[in-house]
């Protein structure tokens, strides 16, 4: 009886759950193998892997991930051993650090869209009146430049979240360890390297995986500064998928391109969860 | 235990009852864009009060992703009773089932534009009732014309006069032609194709079995569209500008022509009064034709449209010649209506030019994605990454696939 009380309490909140993650996950996988008319096929995962496209979205998609996240942890750790130590104005500048994680992600996007412009943007309003560069460049344009570009507005918005999660690791280390380091003679740096990384080691695994995560799902900052241009340059497979629903109407292309997207994604979150912490020597 | 059984069919009910919307009874839903909403408010008061039975609900929508919000309402089942799409998406929904026929409602389709008749033909039958049309022609700032020693009597009309104006007109910070390559997708294709046709040259053959971007012909107009950036005459930022962008360029007086429709104009003088502005058809290679392609407008009723029946009331009654002429924001599809006095403007002249010599897209059904190999064609020209040949041959292949698909 009174387990059963309980399933009624949570009968609406596993209805919404089923309608809106297990349904369409279902009837994603239902999409990807029938052609328009509901017949099954297997036709529409040859035609989405086909096009050139596809081979440059997931090189970019790689490009975009690991590029991504190797400055958002290293920037970020950093911020957080420097926002670490006892200075003055230490909490408004821990405060303002914040900020760029929590400005909208569409509202970022669009401002430094504005601000790479290559005729109305500030930055080249900038650089070309201090006469640093002689004429304008296509940050969001220019074939090599955009993705890096795309990527240090990535780690600009995301290093912050990073700093506050390794931030709260650093908090929980024991003093007393610190004073050990000290009395063995150790000096900042070895301190880092030697007592706070290893301390810090599972947030740090857990805040990359979070990042992975993010980077495979993330569409707002490229679809709005650059829209996967130009030429695909900065296609990565996400976009690739929402182009291939929403503006060419191939639903059951893009669901198998999902599918073979979220296998991929499964894949490597498993494997970064099963070896990384397993590491000889990790902080236990 | 009773109770809780109650209690837990209450909770269902709860739980799924925001997921059921019910229409009221002579109630015509209608989703009409941000820059016609006076108008249709007008139109929509005078038919409510011929017709008192009927009360129409309006939603209004921005282009800003119009294409997805559509598609996703005419599959959702819970569609409004008429929604204005443009022109190209009409067969896509008609391919799919979503949107109902209209042929016996319009009936006799001889007053209409017949580029926007074809677009809304599916298999013979009208899925789509066409009230807007319009095509590009090149809109110019006159003081720039005069003070490159051009006269503005004299339009250039071949493409070599107009690659030396550009010429002429591009200096003191001033680009003399701006070409769009970035942002909105279908600006390029409409500014790039109609130089393809009027060479002579074609995207895809007549029957579309064929991918013919990479004729010589359109390989030529491709290297004439991308040549005008290369040469310097375009913005540096053409790669990111949409036709948007370059109507503000040239409003900021940065860019002395750029191709447009008579839809830029009223923009234009509300940005800056004090520009001259005129405008000249598209020029054409030595010895042909000019032409565009004609884009516009149509009212669909949905697939599952509550109220259809009231809907084609209230159709019938905005495609009158009077309410065609006053509701579109360009031309109106219906030859009578262009007789209205506010089309007669001797500025507009090369833009209704355009609907005379201008062509529809084809009908594809993957015309978007043929438009988006192409744009990203160009976007290789013009980012250097390939020349023209080479760019249209890798564009011929993506669409050559996508016709096989």
């Amino acid at each position: 009886m009174k387990g059963r009380v309980g399933l009624y309490f949570i009968l609406p909140a596993m209805l919404v759950l089923v309608l809106l993650i297990a349904y369409p996950v279902v009837y994603t996988g239902y999409l990807s193998v029938t052609d328009p008319k509901g017949a099954l096929t297997g036709k529409n995962f040859v035609n989405a892997l086909r096009p050139a496209v596809t081979k440059q979205a997931i090189f970019n998609t790689i490009y975009w991930v690991l590029g991504s996240i190797v400055f958002q942890v290293v920037l970020g750790t950093l911020t957080a051993i420097l926002l670490n130590q006892q200075f003055p104005g230490r909490s408004i500048i821990r405060s303002i650090t914040l900020i760029p994680w929590v400005v909208p992600g569409i509202v970022a996007a669009t401002t430094w869209a504005w601000m790479f412009h290559t005729e109305f943007g500030i930055i080249n309003y900038m650089l070309t009146s201090a006469d640093v560069i002689p004429s304008p460049i296509g940050w969001l344009t220019d074939r090599n430049l955009v993705m890096p570009v795309l990527i240090a507005v990535n780690v600009w918005k995301l290093f912050p979240f990073v700093a506050i999660m390794v931030l709260a690791g650093l908090q929980a280390i024991p003093a007393d360890l610190y004073e050990a380091a000290k009395v063995d003679g150790a000096r900042f740096w070895d301190e880092v390297w030697f007592v706070t990384l290893p301390q810090v080691r599972p947030v740090l695994v857990a805040v990359t995986l979070l990042l992975v995560i993010w980077g495979l799902n993330s569409i707002t900052l490229i679809y709005a500064m650059t829209g996967g241009g130009p030429a695909n340059r900065t296609m990565i497979t996400p976009i690739q998928i929402f182009h291939l629903a929403f503006d060419s109407f191939q639903f059951n292309q893009a669901a198998a391109l999902s599918v073979m997207f979220f296998a991929v994604a499964i894949v490597i979150v498993a494997v970064y969860v099963r070896i990384v912490p397993q590491t000889p020597g990790a902080a236990k | 235990m009773k109770h809780l059984g109650s209690t837990a069919a209450l909770a269902f009910a709860v739980s799924t009852l925001t997921f059921v919307a019910a229409a009221a009874a002579g109630e015509v839903v209608w989703w009409t864009p941000n820059w016609g909403q006076a108008r249709a408010e007008k139109l929509a008061a005078d038919f409510m009060k011929a017709n008192p039975d009927i009360t129409i609900k309006m939603e209004v929508t921005t282009s800003n992703g119009l294409p997805q919000r559509v598609l996703t309402a005419l599959q959702s089942g819970a569609a409004p009773d008429i929604i204005e799409v443009q022109h190209p998406w009409v067969n896509g929904y008609a391919k799919a089932g979503l949107v109902l026929p209209l042929t016996d409602v319009i009936g006799d389709t001889s007053d209409y534009n017949k580029a926007a008749i074809n677009y809304d033909t599916y298999e013979g039958q009208l899925y789509g009732w066409p009230y807007r049309v319009e095509g590009v022609a090149v809109i110019y700032n006159v003081d720039m014309f005069k003070a490159a020693g051009l006269d503005p009597a004299k339009p250039p009309q071949t493409w070599n006069e107009w690659m030396a104006a550009a010429k002429a007109m591009t200096k003191d910070g001033v680009y003399g032609l701006a070409m769009t390559g970035g942002g909105e997708v279908g600006n390029t294709v409409t500014r790039s194709v109609p130089l393809i046709w009027m060479n002579g040259g074609n995207v895809i053959s007549d029957d579309q079995t064929k991918a013919t971007v990479n004729s010589d012909e359109a390989v030529a107009a491709i290297k004439f569209y991308t040549d005008v950036y290369k040469n310097g005459y375009s913005p540096d930022s053409t790669l990111q500008n949409d036709g948007l962008a370059v109507r503000a360029l040239f409003i900021a007086k940065k860019v002395a022509m750029y191709m447009g429709g008579q839809f830029d104009l009223p923009p234009i003088k509300a940005g800056d009064a004090t520009i001259n502005v005129g405008a000249f058809p598209i020029p054409h290679p030595d010895g042909k034709q000019t032409t565009a392609i004609v884009n516009g407008w149509s009212y669909v009723i949905p697939k599952d449209a509550k109220n259809p029946d009231d809907a084609k009331k209230l159709l019938a009654f905005l495609n009158t010649t009077e309410n065609q002429g006053f509701f579109t924001d360009t031309f109106p599809a219906r030859t009578s209506s262009m007789a209205l006095p506010r089309f007669q403007d001797p500025v507009l002249k090369p833009f209704s030019g355009a609907l005379a010599t201008g062509r529809p897209a084809p009908n594809n059904p993957h015309w978007v994605d043929i438009g988006k190999a192409l744009f990203d064609g160009i976007q290789r020209v013009l980012g250097g990454d390939q020349d023209a040949k080479a760019s249209m041959d890798q564009a011929n292949d993506e669409i050559q696939a996508l016709l096989d698909s």
